[in-house]
């Protein structure tokens, strides 16, 4: 952010450490979104705020400090379930897949998504559906929030407990 | 007419089945539940795909998700493996009619061979000879009584649904047989959800003898020489090994025959073991069969120098059973099954495996998904590692299965290493003459109380 910014409203209230609402986390998310950004990083005073998003033709996000790991997965075309989370952010509630089979962002093909990064949904609203057995299962949030991201392309094959969606909940 | 196989099962058997694939060219496809993620199965295959919790019934028993992970991969094949949905026929009719080419008998076949006192009827009349015992699910005690009476005691009491000793009961009296009877239907309600039993007259000093076949789609069966299996502790086998020392070859040749004559009667397909009690008159009679590959497959593989595996998935593919000709088992094949468990009190003992050495060299054989530094799941059964040896004859046989104990060393958890190093140099294994209360009497001597 800006240091000509003036301080975050809630900074005043003489709360520790800096704070930041959704509102906030929205034009950000516009921001990334304007300059075709994949992935953007803060952290100052013990609040760390990241925000990634699938751009076509970048690879994914990889922390460059991570560990190396021994990597077994002999080519699965699916990302890891339940791998280890980027996003550890105190307020990111994850979106998991109960179940195995094909992941659908939208109704229909030719409509839109039932949400986009930077949403508001509401618990019980509808995120995706997915496809098992020929049936359409909805996927439903299970806490009132902003969608920050969506880790699954549409019609892409999803695993039992693999994130689906990340969502940042109120503090 | 296969190309990629679904391995619907974890452990050893997984692994099993993932090499014998990948040395038919085709590709494998894993499935994990979340107590798996780190388990040796996900990281041979192909692919992986994770179908549910720790729990059994919600992964690797939960047939849409094992469903959707086969169509989510495209996978053309499920390989069941022994145990979860091996036996489940309503398993094989789903999967028969989505498409997917179920890696084992017919889903009519597993469901006769499911009921255990239809399947007895149906071998009765395909000509094999069953144990005398009640021709129908027994009613009530006055009717258990009649035919107890008719049979003559001993006798035992039988889930039809059963298995793994569940619901089993021996009765020496009437007074006994109407004590235990209710006390069985209980537990084959509990274990099965069928309460119906069936009674067998009780052969004592009998041998656990089985018969392992193959069958095509095109009619073809064939019969191989048999497995003993009477080391076992609550009807649980521990050792087996091939041949008997108490068959010979006129009664192997008079098996083999019958089993042949009564699978194709019933249009038998796939692997499949029929488990007999040969009395102390060398007499046989049919138990139940087996709809599936068997954990003990791989004595008979050493001394007939095949892969049963690979054959089942050939045959599946509609392949004609093509060995070469002249198939003769050929010297001795002894296995251990290694489980994690206290040797002494049998309690299972699931933990990480600090430190693994597993035998090896000439003659011997190791079918295991274990690995130094793996954390054993609570939740799934506790058999650790199958140690296999082959050798010309017998006595060779039993020493080097010896030494490749000897030579083990698993540390971390507890194994029944110990327990099959001391059956093994019994005076009774040694003569190669024990039958099926063995490790009855063998604890005992332990043990005394």
């Amino acid at each position: 952010m800006n240091k000509n910014n003036k301080p975050p409203a809630e900074a005043e209230e003489g709360k520790m450490g800096p704070r930041i609402d959704f509102e906030e986390i929205k034009k950000l998310i516009a921001l990334l979104e304007e300059k075709n950004l994949a992935m953007f990083e803060l952290e100052i005073e013990g609040l760390k705020i990241k925000i990634s998003r699938n751009v076509p033709g970048t690879p994914p996000y990889q922390p460059m400090t991570a560990a190396p790991v021994p990597q077994y997965d002999t080519g699965s075309g699916l990302p890891p379930a339940a791998g280890p989370c980027l996003e550890a952010d105190r307020n990111t509630h994850p979106i998991t897949s109960p179940m195995v089979g094909t992941f659908y962002r939208a109704p229909a093909p030719n409509s839109d998504p039932f949400v986009e990064i930077g949403d508001v949904v509401k618990k019980g609203q509808t995120l995706c559906i997915i496809e098992a057995m020929k049936l359409m299962n909805e996927i439903e949030s299970d806490a009132d929030g902003v969608v920050t991201a969506i880790y699954v392309e549409t019609g892409k094959p999803v695993e039992y407990g693999q994130k689906l969606f990340a969502i940042q909940v109120p503090a | 007419m296969i190309s990629k196989i679904l391995v619907a099962n974890r452990g050893e058997i997984a692994l099993r089945v993932i090499r014998s694939a990948r040395e038919l060219g085709l590709k494998t496809v894993a499935v994990y539940s979340q107590a798996d993620k780190t388990s040796l199965h996900t990281m041979l295959a192909d692919e992986k795909v994770c179908i549910g919790p720790a729990k059994a019934s919600d992964s690797y028993l939960n047939i849409p998700n094992i469903l959707s992970a086969a169509e989510i991969t495209k996978a053309d094949a499920i390989h069941p493996g022994y145990g979860f949905l091996a036996e489940n026929s309503r398993f094989a009719e789903i999967c028969e009619t989505s498409g997917i080419t179920f890696i084992g008998p017919p889903a009519s076949i597993i469901r006769l061979m499911g009921d255990k006192n239809k399947a007895r009827q149906a071998m009765k009349k395909a000509g094999l000879p069953v144990i005398p015992g009640s021709d129908k699910i027994i009613e009530d005690a006055a009717d258990a009584k009649k035919i107890a009476q008719k049979i003559g005691f001993p006798v035992i009491i039988k889930a039809a649904a059963g298995g793994g000793g569940k619901g089993m009961r021996i009765c020496r009296t009437a007074a006994q047989l109407e004590e235990q009877l209710p006390i069985a239907q209980n537990e084959a309600k509990s274990a099965f959800g069928d309460p119906s039993l069936y009674i067998e007259k009780y052969i004592s000093g009998a041998h656990h003898i089985e018969i392992q076949i193959i069958g095509d789609k095109k009619g073809k069966i064939l019969a191989f020489g048999e497995r003993e299996c009477s080391i076992q502790r609550k009807y649980q086998k521990l050792i087996e090994e091939t041949p008997s020392a108490f068959i010979d070859e006129r009664v192997r040749k008079k098996m083999m025959n019958a089993v042949e004559d009564a699978a194709r009667e019933i249009g038998y397909q796939s692997l499949g073991t029929f488990e007999f009690l040969v009395d102390e008159k060398k007499r046989f009679y049919f138990m139940e069969a087996n709809a599936r590959v068997q954990v003990e497959h791989p004595i008979t593989e050493m001394v007939y120098g095949i892969n049963l595996v690979k054959a089942q998935i050939r045959v599946a593919a509609g392949e004609k059973i093509n060995f070469p000709l002249e198939l003769e088992m050929r010297g001795h094949s002894i296995e251990c099954r290694i489980n994690a468990e206290d040797p002494e009190t049998f309690v299972p003992s699931p933990g990480k495996i600090e430190f693994l050495v597993l035998p090896g060299g000439e003659g011997l054989r190791v079918d295991s998904a274990a690995y130094g530094g793996w954390q054993i799941p609570p939740d799934y059964d506790s058999l650790v590692a199958k140690i296999i040896a082959f050798a010309p004859t017998r006595p060779l046989a039993i020493r080097k299965i010896q030494t490749a104990l000897e030579t083990t060393t698993i540390v971390g958890v507890k194994t029944n290493l110990p327990l099959h190093l001391q059956i093994l140099s019994s005076t009774e294994f040694q003569e190669g003459n024990y039958d099926t209360q063995f490790m009855e009497r063998f604890l005992q001597k332990k043990n005394p109380a």
